[in-house]
């Protein structure tokens, strides 16, 4: 290296910090938030969702269930058991009761309601939090988009915060993906529905493909399933006759999720 | 710690005789018409030398001095000026605590102004004369609230005693019992013990106290020796810092607005920083040539605490202005100061300062967007057959806020 060039890029990290150069082999390994979910953590995201970044779970059809918004309240109430969570409900379909019956804390539990429709303020909301010290965000967006001129800029403040702050911000978008928030993911997890898990005629769960459609902490092009293993209610163990067992919640691998089904009666 | 108390005037009777400035020197009672079944809140020296106590009925305080006149109190008044006594005393100390009848400073420590806490309590004595427009108030300093107050009481208006670290006990000694803040069943029984002064109680050993009193005597114990930790009860200041650029000629170009904006900003948010201050609201007020003047306001999303930062929020609010005439002056204010945000250990409190600064960050949402913007869900002790009975919303509540 000459010493021109060495004088410059001195004077460059200089002006700009120690991260304004970087060379292309010491790209930093991504901090990871692990989630304990096999599927997610060892397939999926070596080792957890990306701390510092936004994760997409998209849906993966434009009608009928993708299981994201399930899957984005079960990492929720997961992260709540151990640290303070935000959740924007821009899709307006949280229901705290069931974010209860999936294990969630609700005292470490903070529910953002921006109204509908209001991306913008959703998305700068969070930002307050996280700013404030908030370390893991869900985003639960609505199927009604505005246009991406009127809160792309919340969205690429939010992402600056979330780098800056080394947050957990998870979004649950619907398809399609706008392309502001394409972009500013960092790890895009596609979520297609694979068929209902029934138990004695009930609905117990929702089995779930997810593939990593985009993915600059990992290698893109995975797929995974899950099984998404709703909570049953007390009186719906009644309904059938069964003991009142109230099943906790948990997100297994197919797997994981294939002996256990085959030991159900029925 | 050192603390100062200055007892003066009732409140209520300064803002009355502000009021009702022909009844200076007369005797005065504040608390409605004699025929109202209320208590007297205050009353003027005069009619105190008629045997008149605050807390009587009005109708017996008009039997002790039919001559008084009887004025209503103004409870707007009294909290205006109770606001501005805190807002001119902060300037002197950290720590304020005003009541209608005194007001507590917290002297630790030392003031750049002032050579030491006797020059210090006078320049607080000459602040209240001054914003209460009366006599100046008697002033005492002592090691802790209660000594302090007692030394204040045993002072004149106008003058400051002080009794230094060591002296407590020795100055309380000749004080009767009545001047304890503790249940009079106490002092009676001490009384009945034939104790009549607060140093031979204070020859009492700890043991003894508590054996007869419980923990009401070790508290008694505790004032006696000036170690009682009550401290000052400081409230939040309602501060607004206020800077204006005149423009002379009236001006509509933006390039000179958005200068003298940012000029305000760039003032105001090096005065923040500088006293660790951040603000919580920003205004901008434009006065216009031949027309209202027109302003917006913001409460921000995150309390800013420098130039660059209230210059931001500044920045926002021009936007929505609308100036329809040459703009002859421009304002910036700040309000809801308060202490910058700083992170403490947690020591003994589970959980992490976080914690409180995302409530703190919560609430200032719900004070921008409305109550339903930030909530806790709870799960209902009594929950229905409806889900949406099954939990209840919550304001989010710093752990440091719950008693």
């Amino acid at each position: 290296m000459s010493d021109s060039l060495a004088a410059a890029l001195a004077t460059l990290k200089r002006r700009y910090g120690p991260k304004a150069l970087r060379r292309g082999g010491l790209a930093e390994v991504a901090d990871v938030w692990p989630t304990g979910v096999p599927a997610i953590d060892g397939v999926l995201a070596p080792g957890g969702l990306p701390r510092g970044r936004v994760t997409l779970l998209l849906a993966g059809t434009r009608s009928g269930p993708s299981g994201r918004l399930t899957l984005l309240q079960s990492l929720a109430a997961l992260a709540s058991r151990s640290q303070e969570v935000g959740y924007v409900d821009l899709a307006g379909t949280l229901d705290p009761g069931f974010l209860a019956d999936l294990g969630a804390d609700l005292d470490a539990c903070l529910v953002l309601d921006p109204g509908a429709g209001r991306w913008a303020r959703g998305l700068a909301m969070g930002r307050s939090l996280i700013t404030a010290g908030l370390p893991w965000l869900a985003v639960a967006l609505g199927a009604e988009q505005p246009r991406s001129a009127v809160w792309e800029h919340a969205l690429t403040a939010l992402v600056e915060v979330v780098a800056r702050r080394g947050a957990v911000c998870v979004v649950a978008v619907p398809a399609p993906a706008a392309a502001p928030l394409a972009y500013a993911s960092s790890l895009t997890l596609t979520c297609a529905a694979m068929g209902w898990q029934r138990a004695h005629g009930d609905v117990t769960g929702l089995r779930v493909r997810l593939t990593t459609t985009k993915s600059k902490v990992s290698t893109p092009g995975v797929e995974a399933s899950v099984l998404l293993h709703y909570p049953r209610t007390y009186a719906a163990a009644e309904v059938v006759g069964l003991p009142a067992v109230l099943v906790p919640p948990v997100m297994v691998s197919t797997e994981e999720a294939l002996p256990r089904l085959a030991g159900m009666p029925g | 710690m050192r603390i100062l108390c200055a007892r003066y005037r009732h409140l209520g009777l300064v803002t009355a005789l502000r009021r009702f400035a022909e009844l200076r020197g007369e005797p005065v009672i504040v608390g409605g018409a004699p025929e109202l079944r209320l208590p007297v809140i205050a009353a003027s020296p005069a009619a105190a030398r008629a045997g008149v106590r605050p807390g009587q009925p009005l109708r017996q305080a008009q039997q002790l001095c039919p001559a008084a006149a009887f004025v209503p109190f103004d409870a707007a008044a009294t909290e205006a000026l109770r606001a501005e006594i805190s807002a001119r005393l902060h300037q002197l100390a950290p720590t304020v605590e005003v009541s209608d009848e005194e007001a507590l400073c917290d002297l630790s420590g030392r003031h750049a102004a002032y050579p030491d806490e006797g020059a210090w309590g006078v320049a607080a004595s000459r602040v209240l004369t001054a914003v209460l427009d009366a006599d100046p108030p008697a002033v005492g300093i002592a090691g802790s609230r209660f000594v302090a107050r007692m030394a204040a009481r045993e002072s004149r208006p106008g003058r400051l005693r002080r009794v230094r670290p060591g002296e407590e006990t020795a100055f309380l000694a000749p004080l009767p019992l009545a001047v304890l803040p503790v249940d009079r069943a106490i002092t009676a029984r001490l009384a009945d013990f034939g104790l009549d002064c607060l140093g031979a109680v204070a020859a009492l050993s700890p043991a003894e106290l508590q054996r007869q009193f419980g923990p009401a005597g070790m508290e008694v114990h505790r004032l006696l020796r000036a170690q009682d930790g009550d401290g000052i009860l400081g409230g939040a200041v309602h501060r607004v810092w206020t800077e204006c650029v005149v423009l002379d000629p009236p001006v509509a170009e933006l390039e000179t607005l958005v200068a003298a904006a940012r000029r305000c900003a760039r003032i105001t948010g090096d005065r923040l920083q500088a006293e660790g201050l951040s603000c919580g609201e920003v205004g901008v007020t434009m006065e216009l040539e031949d027309a209202p003047a027109v302003a917006a306001a913001a409460v921000l999303a995150a309390p800013a605490g420098s130039g660059a930062e209230v210059w931001t929020a500044v920045l926002a609010l021009l936007g929505e202005l609308h100036p329809s005439a040459p703009v002859s002056a421009l304002r910036v204010e700040l309000t809801r100061i308060a202490p910058g945000a700083g992170r403490q250990a947690d020591l003994l409190r589970p959980g992490d300062a976080a914690r409180d600064s995302i409530a703190a960050a919560a609430t200032r949402l719900r004070t921008r967007f409305g109550e339903a913007a930030a909530r806790r869900p709870k799960l209902a002790v009594d929950p229905g057959d409806l889900p949406e009975r099954r939990f209840v919303w919550e304001a989010p509540v710093a752990a440091g806020a719950v008693r």
